[in-house]
């Protein structure tokens, strides 16, 4: 009878494979969901920096600083404008032909369209005041700044929401649509809207229709010229004709001026000089 | 992948055309979500130059949708990496910069998004 081998190992019936530990994939859904999170949590956070950053609103300037304001800007000497000439404004006056825009007295209209919010129309309101003021004399003008949570962010302006304008040659309607913060303020009327869908399909603002002779759909100067500068800093530097708040500014009212002088058949001779008719030429 | 890949260069293609019509800064008169003055702003071209930050998506996606086809899916990964920092970038510009939204620019940023999504999900096919 053989004998067993002591130092022998036992042997299993079947050789086995080494046991393992069960290897846990992550599931599929959690790289997507975290992904989500974090983008919502760097969403977050961005908003949260805007909040932080936007700057607080400014107060209109009070009633002493309106009125010397409104004194500088309307009573600018000729020779500033000739000096200036076109300045540094973009040619964005659109000739169109159409019948005669007239108010019910039948002096050629300019009708303006744009809302206090916007930082554009707040860089458009100034050289149009300045225009329109060598025509005619405005009342109620109020200060007032563009949205504190848009680009160019209060922007120092003026409102036409209370203003009313008197002239012997033009007659001028506003609509302000919206207040500074986006509410809604003053509505067009049928015949307002009319031109607005006519000329401005795209509802953009500042819109502005001289006469049905030249119509107006974007800012003739960036709002850049008068970032962060008071309403007095901004008149004072009209008074410098090299300045490029000057350029800009009445650069652009100077091309307000020549549009409605074609309105006007060059009335009055004071203001629809040759400097002025010769920009009527380039228009 | 593919077929997010052309959405997304059909849209950069239409945002790419819209900056080129818009060219005046304005602003819209209800003053809410406006791709105009997103695709105005200074931050619609690629820095330092005149090319629109649009027709570089168009670049993008068009990349995308090539590796996606050639199935080489860790350039892939990479490439939707960097597409998507750029659109956090975007987003930064829209939100804390300009404070307006364009719509059809998150459409784009949402098709970068799902592209990502798909290479860390979709498991590799078997060899």
């Amino acid at each position: 009878m053989a004998r067993k081998n002591p130092q022998a190992k036992p042997v299993a019936a079947k050789s086995r494979p080494p046991m393992r530990k069960p290897v846990r994939h992550t599931p599929s859904w959690v790289a997507p969901i975290a992904t989500l999170a974090g983008l919502a949590v760097i969403i977050v956070a961005f908003l949260a920096y805007r909040y932080f950053t936007t700057p607080p609103p400014v107060p209109p300037a009070n009633e002493a600083t309106t009125a010397q304001v409104i004194a500088t800007i309307t009573s600018l000497p000729a020779s500033e404008f000739d000096q200036v000439g076109q300045g540094s404004a973009k040619k964005v006056l659109k000739k169109v032909t159409d019948q005669p825009l007239k108010d019910a007295s039948g002096k050629p209209l300019v009708f303006y369209f744009g809302a206090e919010f916007c930082p554009y129309c707040a860089a458009e309101r100034w050289p149009l005041i300045i225009a329109l003021s060598r025509f005619g004399t405005f009342s109620g003008l109020a200060t007032s700044t563009s949205s504190s949570t848009d680009v160019f962010a209060n922007t120092r302006t003026f409102t036409f929401r209370s203003a009313t304008y008197t002239s012997d040659v033009i007659a001028f309607q506003s609509v302000e649509a919206s207040d500074r913060d986006g509410n809604g303020l003053q509505s067009p009327s049928a015949a307002q809207q009319a031109l607005i869908t006519k000329y401005d399909q795209g509802d953009t603002i500042p819109f502005l229709d001289i006469g049905n002779g030249y119509v107006l759909l974007q800012p003739s100067y960036m709002p850049d010229a008068i970032r962060g500068m008071s309403w007095s800093q901004i008149a004072t530097a009209l008074g410098n004709p090299e300045s490029p708040q000057a350029q800009a500014i009445i650069g652009s009212a100077n091309q307000l001026t020549a549009a409605i002088c074609t309105l006007t058949s060059n009335q009055p001779a004071t203001v629809c000089t040759a400097p002025i008719q010769a920009i009527e030429g380039k228009l | 992948m593919i077929a997010a890949s052309v959405a997304g260069v059909a849209v950069a293609v239409y945002l790419t055309f819209v900056h080129f019509a818009a060219v005046q800064l304005v602003c819209n008169a209800s003053g809410a979500i406006n791709c105009e003055r997103v695709l105005t702003s200074a931050y619609a071209d690629i820095a330092g130059t005149a090319v629109p930050t649009s027709a570089a998506g168009i670049v993008w996606f068009a990349v995308a949708g090539v590796l996606a086809f050639l199935r080489r899916r860790r350039a892939l990964q990479a490439w939707s990496v960097l597409g998507l920092l750029t659109v956090l970038y975007l987003v930064f510009v829209e939100i804390v910069q300009l404070g307006a939204i364009c719509v059809w620019c998150t459409a784009a940023h949402a098709l970068v998004l799902v592209i990502f999504l798909l290479t860390v999900t979709v498991p590799e096919p078997a060899t």
